[in-house]
């Protein structure tokens, strides 16, 4: 499609020679084409043979419209034979986690209903800011430990928050090890009194085991977030300065959080053949201006390029584009 | 045996067994009790930092995360109320001598 010298390794030999990496992930600014390279992507990987789930972990997710299917709420939907694409509800999960530990007081504690203040509180707490974000971390931990597809495609947020995202996990690791150690402490000076009081073991402390299983699931998450021979983490970049330093920028970030970046891929490449053709000056400079951030690109990500993808005639939606989309990046299209 | 002894019998356990305890808990008075309110003291004091860790919310310190801190919630109701005085009112000097 367009003449390319960029891709160090093509994207799908990525693929071919890493087949263990099966959590895949997409990040890059607001608006790049994070969810149209998810949807390519597991479109490719369904084709070839492979249970593919997308699945968005933005509360905005775009991949109903992408699949001109309405799959929010839905659980995994089928989209294809092989491709299923699950958008999360997380005002409802939020709603059904309250409901349960309201139910958990009620039962507990026999009581007829639940207290005002305690009440006060669950309401207050799901109206956090973080809450949502939250119930949808925790609606992936639960996906990816279920099981059951070759392949998880991770449709992120954009760049600011993926990092949140990624980096909640090691923020709830390290919250979670100082609670559990103080809880630890607790039950030390319980076992003193009881002790001294000449009394029986002191009863298993709930909230520890609790503790426990919250660490156990968070740490489930972000050991696949950090591993390498599981994740690939690809990045969307833009032939735009602005772009390049931000991405540059992220990228150290992400590398802290140890995440596994595998590379970038360059997305809304004007065709450059278009300059032998009879073109409007306006498009003339767009190229002259790609071409100069194009060799920026070269010099900054070196041989991590993975794709080159042309700026498409029209908007990504429905399968045939996106079908368009998976030959680009990984077809003929993202080959040298 | 008839029965008169054998009440006599056990009023005489029963004396030795009351003097047993009463022995034992004079002796766990002078010896142990202040060990055992002190490790039941810091115990309380731990377990109220514990909710404000996790509830902190509730006194308007909001500490991370929400979510998880949800899913403690239902073991510490009983603790909330004891826990929000003990925040909230004011100290002085015998504090520390309690």
């Amino acid at each position: 499609m367009i003449s390319i010298r960029r891709c160090a390794i093509p994207l799908a030999d990525i693929f071919e020679k890493f087949p263990d990496r099966r959590y895949i992930m997409f990040g890059g600014k607001g608006g790049l084409g994070k969810t149209t390279f998810s949807a390519a992507t597991a479109y490719y990987l369904a084709k070839k043979g492979h249970k593919v789930l997308v699945f968005s972990v933005d509360p905005q997710a775009s991949l109903s419209d992408i699949f001109k299917r309405d799959i929010f709420g839905k659980g995994a939907v089928e989209i294809m034979p092989n491709l299923y694409a699950q958008e999360i509800d997380a005002d409802r999960r939020i709603k059904e986690y309250q409901e349960e530990i309201r139910k958990k007081i009620l039962d507990m504690y026999g009581l007829p209903k639940v207290p005002e203040e305690i009440e006060g509180y669950i309401q207050a707490a799901a109206a956090e800011p973080a809450m949502e974000e939250s119930a949808i971390f925790d609606e992936v931990v639960d996906i990816v430990v279920k099981g059951g597809y070759d392949y998880y495609i991770y449709d992120l947020v954009p760049l600011g928050h993926a990092l949140y995202y990624l980096s909640m996990a090691s923020v709830y690791d390290a919250w979670i090890d100082k609670i559990t150690h103080l809880r630890g402490e607790m039950a030390e000076y319980d076992k003193v009194a009881a002790l001294v009081k000449r009394e029986k073991e002191s009863e298993e402390d709930k909230i520890l085991t609790e503790l426990l299983w919250i660490k156990d699931r968070i740490n489930k998450s972000s050991s696949i977030l950090t591993d390498k021979q599981k994740t690939a983490f690809f990045f969307v970049i833009v032939p735009e300065e602005m772009i390049i330093k931000d991405t540059q920028k992220a990228a150290g970030l992400f590398a802290k959080f140890d995440v596994p970046l595998s590379g970038y891929i360059i997305n809304r490449v004007i065709p450059p053949e278009l300059k032998s053709q009879d073109i409007p000056e306006y498009l003339r400079h767009r190229i002259t201006m790609q071409d100069k951030y194009l060799k920026l690109i070269d010099e900054t990500f070196k041989n991590e390029i993975l794709a080159s993808v042309p700026e498409m005639e029209r908007d990504v939606t429905g399968l045939p584009m996106i079908e368009k989309m998976a030959n680009a990046m990984f077809g003929n299209g993202g080959k040298p | 045996m008839p029965k008169e002894e054998e009440k006599k019998e056990e009023k005489k356990g029963g004396f030795f067994k009351r003097f047993g305890r009463a022995a034992r808990e004079t002796i766990y008075g002078m010896a142990a009790h202040d060990t055992a309110r002190f490790a039941l003291k810091t115990r309380g004091s731990m377990e109220h930092l514990f909710i404000l860790i996790t509830m902190g919310d509730l006194l308007g310190v909001p500490i991370l995360p929400p979510y998880y801190s949800l899913r403690i919630l239902p073991y510490v109701v009983p603790q909330i109320s004891t826990w929000k005085r003990r925040m909230l009112r004011e100290r002085d000097l015998t504090d520390a001598l309690a």
